[in-house]
């Protein structure tokens, strides 16, 4: 029910209305996608990573939690080096992950 | 043979294609300098007037376009198809006109004028419906005829089971590629058979077939005839492509004989569902105007840039390749201000600055190994990257993004001059390509260290055992083919060590498939070639298989049989103290 | 009915499968590559998730198996079939005929080397959870010398695809936390990290170990993958990892660090498993009939599988099954 006001905004995640678009569109292209077990080696081993806080592991939670900006903002600091592509478990193909992104 | 005569409605549809492709090239040849970048096109004025490339020039345009030298060096078979097609053909046309001369005035017709230029245009092919000629022109004629008929014949069987002439895969040709090709294969036997038994409808059959040809060369992959030679012209100028559809890629496109000769040699092709992924098909899919078919094969690619090395055209693939890439406008707008804040805590010295890049990070073995030759061989050293780095910029471009990639390649560019250092050694040929080509590090002298270990050696300064292991050496495409340092690492290995021979050996080596050059290919079909490429290295039963790149020996290492190595591990363990 | 069994592999399974064979008046006959009987637990200290001496289970074992016809540092060369059943050859060059063929032959442990950015082979202080086991049997290791910072690194050469390995090894979690606790135990002022990215603490007992961990010995479980290890000037590790729950990546300095290996396919048996016809599943490991009735038989009539050889398997889940494959074989001869 809205009462048309609140107390303060919340800052849940708002799960019923987040839009999926992006990430289902990198779903198609890279079902590798889903196997990632979010052990952070990706991030561990970036090399912008040592200077900033690029994460390809948040950065794919964003896009599943609605904060696609977000997401597009972090990846302005990838050096595209490959070597998260290199070191991640799952064989996901993160460097045209993110190259898709921003397609 | 009736002498008298000078016309004669057959000749008609051969004068009407001619002066159609005539046309056609003029016009492409404006279209392609007019799209050069103004830098480019100056270049290229200039290259046509220095001696060096002029002479270029002239050995190229002879060697590649008459005796197609670079056929015969891939496949002696192809080599004599091509040449006995191309050359037989070249050669009637040029005595043809020969005896043009030495037959004036026209067998007693006098003609004047414009009819005399006119008369020029087709008489040297049609003349034995003209006139007769001297035995010895006579036979010149024939003998070069039944030559390019056996080209043909040799064809006709590469078309029916290529395996016979040593070729696996074959392009696949569409309509109009097939009909062009028919018509080019009837044209010879026409004519033989017009000039023998001078039946009227040969002569037609023959001009018709003539007609086709050239009306269709223009939108087939037979326009490489008359563009090859503008491309030689262009390509000693020294340009790279700016754009992956006009003026010098243009060119490119149009000498492309869709031969297929990349399709066996590029190791996607190891999975026959990705030799549409070859050069043969993106130039195809370019000059049809597929972009969204050229932009998949150019990123999936893994340029390795063995297609380039067995083009008989030398077209530059993986250069049209990189613009298709860069042509995409991927929003990565790089924020590098980061970069700013980073400095070295190397001092400033003319010790030999050691940068092992980020792979290398991966692979603490290359790292340890060269700390211990280094110190073993008595040579002050910089670690610039022991703590971490940054990227040199090469995976950046790979995706089409120069000024992006620009920034990391300046802050690199920074931190290593503030070394004050003379020699800068790396051990990963990825971060070696880009720093040869992009970095400006005037009075530094940039070795991988392959290199390095061998002047070391050479040098007397490391001293090593030799062992009795047989090691085969994997050739990085990105130091192999890029650069051609194929002798440095061998003759290192040879003082370690005994080595035996790959299948595919230097420029023919095979890609590992770990490449960051592909944005597209799965684990899987990269495991494809892997395997492949194992396979090839284990030709001769080695030992041990030994590379000379972080990302190689990663790849290897997931799919070989027997141990794989970094050069500099192998020399490491054979060090004298 | 004393039909000939014949056994190969002389660890857990092998030796349970032999007992209850024996006891159901067949004939098993182990053949074992090594020079002892008891495989892989036999290496081992303690067991989870209760400390339990792997010897006490060990020498129990061995004296139901004292009986059994046993050919030690022997293999098997060649193994032919007929209507009268297998003849196999042995290394020994002696002939033994069975009416059917038990593979129990376990695995092998993940070559740490393979994930060269661990650094294993490369620095002195990085160790497995094998020769840590052996540091606890023995009590000595050069590499363990007082340590004040330890690490430990779960599925190494596990849920991983770069080394072909996309299974999960099962027991290594349980394991990590075990040695854990046991490293407190030797030297109680260290501090222990984990570095995990799912705890798969499974069965009866295994999570009170955990609880154990966190409520008695402080270890401290980090959730992230370590991805490079490095060495810095005085010779101690250097680890990178990402902290996921916290959502930042970490460096430390550590005295020792242990790579808890996964289990692989134990790929000496390669040939004569191709002669017997029985294929491997897509982990690399044998191929049985199905997971639940047809666990211990396989394609091929007559030969049965037991333990690790199929999967990684705990002990309990091995000895369970070197139990089950008697009973199949039981049957499958009294049936015939």
């Amino acid at each position: 029910m809205d009462f048309g006001f609140c107390l303060s905004p919340s800052s849940h995640v708002k799960m019923d209305s987040v839009d999926l678009t992006t990430f289902n569109r990198l779903k198609e292209t890279n079902p590798d996608i889903n196997t990632c077990i979010a052990c952070g080696s990706c991030t561990a081993t970036c090399t912008a990573g040592n200077f900033t806080e690029m994460s390809f592991r948040r950065l794919l939670l964003m896009l599943q939690r609605g904060k696609e900006d977000e997401a597009k903002k972090m990846i302005q600091r990838c050096m595209l080096c490959g070597k998260c592509t290199l070191v991640c478990p799952r064989g996901i193909n993160i460097r045209k992950i993110l190259l898709d992104i921003t397609r | 043979m009736n002498s008298q005569i000078i016309f004669h409605p057959f000749v008609l549809p051969f004068v009407l294609g001619m002066a159609f492709v005539l046309t056609y090239c003029v016009v492409g040849l404006i279209r392609v300098i007019a799209q050069l970048p103004k830098d480019d096109r100056k270049k290229f004025w200039r290259s046509l007037v220095t001696p060096k490339t002029a002479w270029a020039n002239i050995r190229d345009l002879f060697g590649d376009c008459l005796f197609h030298v670079k056929i015969w060096k891939r496949n002696p078979v192809l080599g004599y198809m091509h040449s006995a097609i191309a050359f037989g053909w070249f050669m009637i046309i040029v005595i043809g006109h020969i005896m043009l001369f030495t037959l004036k005035p026209l067998q007693g017709v006098e003609v004047e004028g414009m009819a005399r230029t006119f008369t020029n245009f087709y008489y040297p092919i049609f003349y034995k419906f003209f006139a007769t000629e001297t035995p010895v022109f006579a036979f010149l004629m024939d003998f070069f005829l039944l030559m390019i008929i056996s080209g043909i014949l040799i064809a006709v069987v590469k078309k029916i089971h290529s395996k016979i002439v040593g070729v696996k895969r074959v392009t696949k040709f569409g309509f109009a590629d097939n009909m062009i090709r028919f018509a080019l294969w009837t044209i010879f036997p026409f004519r033989l058979i017009a000039e023998k038994t001078n039946i009227m409808a040969f002569w037609w059959l023959y001009s018709i077939d003539l007609l086709i040809f050239m009306c269709m060369l223009p939108f087939t992959r037979y326009m490489h005839i008359p563009t090859e030679a503008l491309f030689i012209l262009l390509r000693h100028a020294g340009i790279k492509p700016s754009d992956p559809r006009k003026g010098y890629a243009l060119a490119q496109i149009y000498s492309c004989p869709s031969c297929g000769l990349c399709i066996d040699a590029c190791p996607m092709s190891v999975n026959d569902k990705n030799s549409g992924n070859t050069s043969a098909y993106f130039m195809k899919k370019l000059r049809n105007g597929d972009k969204e078919e050229a932009q998949r094969i150019a990123e999936t690619c893994m340029q390795c840039g063995k297609c380039v090395e067995v083009c008989p055209v030398s077209i530059e693939s993986c250069d049209i390749k990189m613009s298709q890439r860069a042509a995409v406008p991927y929003e990565i707008h790089s924020d590098h201000s980061y970069l700013d804040v980073i400095s070295t805590e190397a001092e400033k010295s003319s010790k030999v600055l050691y940068f092992a890049g980020c792979m290398t990070q991966l692979t603490p073995k290359i790292m340890r190994a060269m700390k211990k030759i280094m110190t073993a061989a008595g040579e002050e050293y910089q670690f610039l990257d022991e703590n971490g780095g940054i990227c040199c910029g090469r995976p950046m471009l790979l995706s089409g993004k120069t000024a992006e990639a620009q920034a990391m390649i300046e802050k690199n560019t920074e931190l290593i001059k503030q070394s004050g250092t003379t020699k800068l050694v790396l051990s990963c040929p990825i971060c070696y390509k880009v720093f040869k080509e992009e970095y400006h590090l005037e009075g530094i002298e940039i070795q991988h260290h392959t290199q390095y270990i061998d002047e070391l050696v050479k040098s007397g300064k490391l001293k090593v055992n030799k062992n009795d292991v047989n090691y085969v050496y994997h050739d990085p495409c990105e130091l192999g083919r890029a650069f051609g340092v194929y002798d440095e690492p061998r003759e290192v290995l040879e003082n370690v060590g005994n080595l035996c021979k790959a299948k595919s050996e230097k420029e023919l080596s095979i890609c590992c498939g770990g490449s960051l050059g592909s944005f597209n290919l799965t684990q899987k079909e990269r495991d494809e070639i892997t395997e492949n490429s194992v396979n090839d290295l284990m030709f001769n039963n080695p030992d041990e298989i030994v590379t000379a790149c972080p990302l190689c020996l990663k790849t290897f290492a997931r799919k070989s049989p027997v141990k794989v190595k970094d050069i500099a591990e192998v020399v490491e363990s054979q060090i004298i103290n | 009915m004393k039909e000939n069994i014949l056994i190969i592999g002389g660890g857990a399974a092998g030796m349970e499968a032999a007992t209850q064979l024996q006891k159901m008046g067949l004939t098993p006959i182990i053949v074992e590559k090594s020079e002892q009987l008891g495989g892989h637990v036999a290496q081992w200290d303690r067991l989870f998730p209760a400390f339990h001496p792997a010897k006490d289970v060990v020498e129990k074992m061995l004296n139901q198996v004292k009986d059994v016809k046993t050919y030690l540092n022997t293999e098997v060369t060649d193994i032919q079939r007929d209507d009268n059943g297998f003849h196999a050859t042995l290394s020994n060059n002696e002939k033994i005929d069975a009416k059917a063929v038990i593979l129990a032959t376990g695995f092998d442990i993940f070559k740490a080397e393979r994930k060269q950015e661990y650094g294993y082979g490369i620095y002195n202080n990085v160790m497995t959870s094998v020769e840590l086991e052996k540091f606890f049997r023995t009590g000595h290791d050069a590499r363990i010398n007082n340590p004040k910072k330890i690490g430990f690194v779960h599925c190494v050469g596990a849920r991983d695809v770069k080394v072909c390995n996309t299974y999960c090894s099962k027991v290594c979690c349980t394991t990590a936390l075990k040695q854990a606790c046991e490293i407190k135990e030797v030297f109680p002022d260290a501090e222990v990290y984990t570095f995990y990215m799912d705890l798969r603490m499974f069965g009866p007992g295994y999570e009170d170990l955990y609880l154990k961990t966190q409520k008695d010995f402080d270890v401290k479980c980090v959730r992230g993958r370590v991805c490079e290890v490095s060495e810095d000037m005085d010779g101690k590790l250097v680890i990178k990892a990402e902290d996921t729950l916290f959502g930042k990546p970490l460096k430390m300095t550590l005295d020792v660090l242990v790579l808890m290996c996964a289990m692989e396919k134990n790929k000496s048996i390669d040939a004569i498993q191709q002669k017997l016809g029985v294929a491997n599943n897509t982990d690399g490991f044998m191929q049985n009939q199905d997971m639940y009735l047809g666990m211990n038989t396989t394609a091929q009539d007559g030969v049965f599988v037991a333990g690790a050889c199929t999967a990684p398997k705990s002990l309990p889940d091995t000895i369970g099954e070197a139990r089950s494959v008697a009973t199949q074989v039981f049957n499958y001869i009294n049936n015939k």
